[in-house]
């Protein structure tokens, strides 16, 4: 049967010479685990594109329904297994995993020295690739369309509109007006779902025949000879190794989503203007460089600025065929440096965001009791339910009050704010008060209504 | 002799005296011959084309030719703007390059190493190349199937609806259309939406038109075998052929479909045309006031048997 086929097409479409033209590419001296990185990218970005369109299966993008439709899909489940949150953690961690894959094969290929002449115009592509998988995550960020990612694009947005002479025009063009509203959400919308997977089908499309016209650059030591005597063609070798790559990143990506699934934020509320946003971890360097550097001008646009025109013109700048690392030290510890300046900048930023109360769901549950039947909702109102006397608790969980905070506040509010009208429950059993403070911490957070149950 | 050799590239090629000339770097194929013509061979000093006729044999690990010294410095250099470099998938189909009466080169295997053992090396790694893809992707396709089909499965919940009339208030044996307000649910939106069914009073057990052709046929489902009353029969406003709404001719006393023209009698048993079963009973409920509460379900229409759309 599979000899049939075979033949019918080999008769039709030659296919065997089509496969041997796909895999028996060869590779200098030899495959190697080194070079699995790219295929990484690859292989992510094609769970990005089929999860996406998953995922855009359910999502309606405009104000009023995108939050409804992520948390539609939060809910969505088949005989008990949670698929659609499954899906969405997967797009969700596919994202990072993806920026840390092209992080990966931009080193590996800066280290080796593959950029080099003959393969400049190939590294420039790469770099265009890079640059569509970043705005590919920061226009992803807003289409949950919860605080975080409302408040989180109000930032981002704005860092454009910092471009001196055309910032604004560009920021206003991005956003579809002066505010953020139903137009930047279908933009950014449209931005992701179609201009971007069209960018990418293009470039990638360039990178691989431009890297089979000059082929692979093999290792960066070793004489031409050696190289030829120990080459090897891309399959199989390779293509077991790369599918040994992808296995271990698609287990990666299958257990960060499985249980650390991405959470949903209350629905954007424009005039919550305590919310204090932070951006996604890959973007952490900007912001504390926001914090650090002023005029902000030069570290929200000048360094990435600085960092793309480095990258773009890398391989025109640095002429010279040697492409040992250790024979290039300057080029190679000025990367490092500045990677580890970023990897520090990242974990300062990390470590001066308030840290949200890691919710345990149980205690959540018990909390809930006693928050309705202590009378907490004679005074505070959550989610348009309750007394007009104290804060709307709606969203307590998205200001990052710790646990201890939370608890001294329900027996001795004076303590937090001299001035609280608050009265003391110091009823509360320990217990009792640990469980509140862990149901006051998801609030605004998670333990939405499952819209897949009908309500009468 | 004509049998398939498999040798690499950069293999050595000897002079008459068993002196190594150079090192092959490519096969000549003439495209109008549909053969192989030579091979180009390079030393250390320059590439040259070695006529085919020159070849003694090839091996896995070398070819011999019947050049001299001098003969090779004769041969022609191998200049590659006057070649077309193409991939082995240029070759013509079936291509089997003949060279000469000597030998059947296949150009896909020029570059594999001609041990027996990388051969089965080769198919498990194969093999294994199959399994690692073929789980990624059943472990991604099937929580999409899932994915798919979980809006498709979400259960409907029953939910009844007071039509707000009497039961008094209907004329007997006499069909009235109701309308009402219901909420139709698709995915996270509910909208509001108008809906209709019709009504037909009876005097009792007695009255002939009680039974519903439903019931005659016992197709209704337990949850309308629960729920019907012999005062009142519910007909679904959809016409089990095609999905159009027939309606009531008091003339004829009949229920006609506009679009196919099936018709019904009162109890909604099918007197004539395509329909392929009476019109669908709905489950009802009247208060000891008179009041009459219904579930609006929907059937899957076109076919015999009344199933129950998810
Ligand atoms: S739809 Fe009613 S007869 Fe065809």
């Amino acid at each position: 049967m599979g000899q049939k086929i075979l033949a019918y097409l080999e008769e039709r479409v030659r296919i065997r010479a089509l496969m041997s033209f796909l895999l028996d590419e060869p590779i200098p001296g030899g495959s190697r685990w080194a070079y699995i990185p790219g295929s990484m990218v690859l292989f992510v970005l094609i769970l990005q594109f089929v999860t996406g369109m998953m995922l855009a299966f359910y999502y309606g993008g405009t104000p009023d329904h995108a939050w409804d439709s992520v948390n539609y899909i939060d809910h969505l489940t088949y005989r008990g297994f949670p698929v659609g949150r499954l899906i969405r953690g997967i797009h969700f961690w596919g994202s990072s995993i993806m920026v840390i894959a092209v992080g990966l094969h931009l080193l590996q290929v800066f280290l080796w020295g593959a950029y080099k002449r003959p393969r400049e115009i190939m590294w420039l592509i790469g770099t265009v690739l890079f640059a569509l998988t970043m705005i590919a995550a920061f226009s992803g960020y807003l289409l949950p369309w919860d605080e975080r990612a409302y408040w989180g694009t109000i930032v981002g947005t704005n860092m454009i509109g910092l471009v001196p002479v055309v910032g604004e025009i560009l920021k206003a063009a991005i956003r579809g007006g002066v505010g953020l509203g139903a137009l930047t959400l279908s933009h950014f919308f449209t931005i992701h779902t179609m201009i971007l997977p069209t960018l990418f089908i293009l470039f990638v499309i360039l990178h691989m025949v431009i890297f089979r016209r000059v082929g692979p650059a093999g290792p960066f030591s070793g004489s031409p000879e050696q190289n030829e005597a120990t080459k090897d063609t891309f399959y199989p070798r390779q293509v077991l190794m790369d599918s040994f790559g992808m296995l271990g990143v698609f287990i990666l990506i299958l257990v960060l989503a499985l249980f650390r699934p991405p959470g949903l934020e209350s629905v954007a509320n424009p005039s919550n203007a305590a919310y204090s946003p932070t951006p996604a971890w890959y973007f952490d360097w900007i912001f504390q460089l926001l914090k650090m550097v002023r005029p902000e001008i030069v570290g929200v646009v000048g360094l990435p600025v600085l960092i793309g025109i480095v990258l773009v013109f890398l391989p025109f700048i640095d002429k010279k065929p040697v492409r040992s690392p250790f024979r290039r030290p300057i080029s190679v510890l000025s990367t490092l440096f500045i990677l580890g300046a970023m990897l520090i900048l990242s974990l300062m930023a990390e470590h001066g965001y308030k840290k949200l109360v890691d919710v345990d769901r149980a205690s959540m549950q018990r909390g809930q009791v006693v928050f309705n039947h202590s009378g907490c909702l004679g005074c505070h109102a959550v989610f348009g339910k309750g007394g007009k006397i104290g804060p709307d608790l709606s969203e307590e969980g998205l200001v990052g009050h710790p646990l201890s905070w939370l608890e001294v506040q329900f027996v001795n509010s004076k303590a937090n704010f001299p001035d609280s009208i608050m009265p003391n429950f110091t009823f509360l059993t320990k217990q009792q008060q640990h469980d509140l403070a862990m149901y006051l911490s998801s609030l605004g957070r998670m333990g939405w209504p499952d819209p897949t149950k009908a309500q009468p | 002799m004509r049998e398939e050799v498999t040798y690499r590239v950069g293999i050595p090629v000897m002079d008459l005296r068993g002196e190594t000339l150079g090192r092959m770097e490519k096969v000549l194929f003439s495209a109008s011959l549909h053969h192989v013509t030579g091979i180009v061979v390079r030393s250390l000093e320059s590439l040259r084309i070695i006529d085919l006729d020159r070849v003694n044999s090839v091996t896995a690990s070398e070819i011999r030719t019947s050049l001299t010294e001098s003969d090779w410095h004769a041969s022609p250099i191998f200049d590659p703007s006057q070649y077309e470099e193409v991939p082995p998938w240029f070759f013509p189909p079936g291509y089997r390059i003949e060279m000469g009466a000597l030998m059947t080169i296949k150009p896909l295997d020029v570059r594999l190493g001609g041990e027996a053992g990388a051969l089965s090396r080769r198919a498990f790694m194969g093999r294994s190349v199959g399994i690692v893809a073929a789980a990624i992707g059943l472990t991604l396709l099937v929580p999409i199937g899932g994915y798919i089909m979980a809006a498709a499965t979400t259960p409907v919940t029953d939910t009844w609806r007071d039509l707000g009339v009497k039961l008094l208030d209907l004329p007997v044996d006499e069909p009235v259309q109701k309308a009402f307000r219901a909420v139709a649910v698709s995915g996270w939106m509910r909208v509001p939406e108008e809906r209709s069914v019709w009504l037909i009073r009876h005097t009792g057990e007695s009255d002939r038109w009680s039974r519903s052709a439903d019931q005659t046929k016992n197709i209704d489902s337990p949850l309308e075998r629960r729920n019907s009353d012999p005062r009142l029969t519910v007909l679904s406003p959809i016409c089990p052929h095609l999905g159009c709404a027939p309606q009531w001719h008091n003339g004829q006393k009949l229920f006609i479909c506009p679009c196919h023209h099936s018709v019904y009698e009162l109890n909604g048993k099918r007197v004539s045309g395509p329909a392929p079963r009476p019109m669908d009973q709905l489950p009802v409920r009247i208060g000891p006031d008179g009041s009459i509460s219904v579930i609006y379900e929907q059937f899957a229409i076109g076919i015999a048997a009344k199933v129950r759309l998810a």
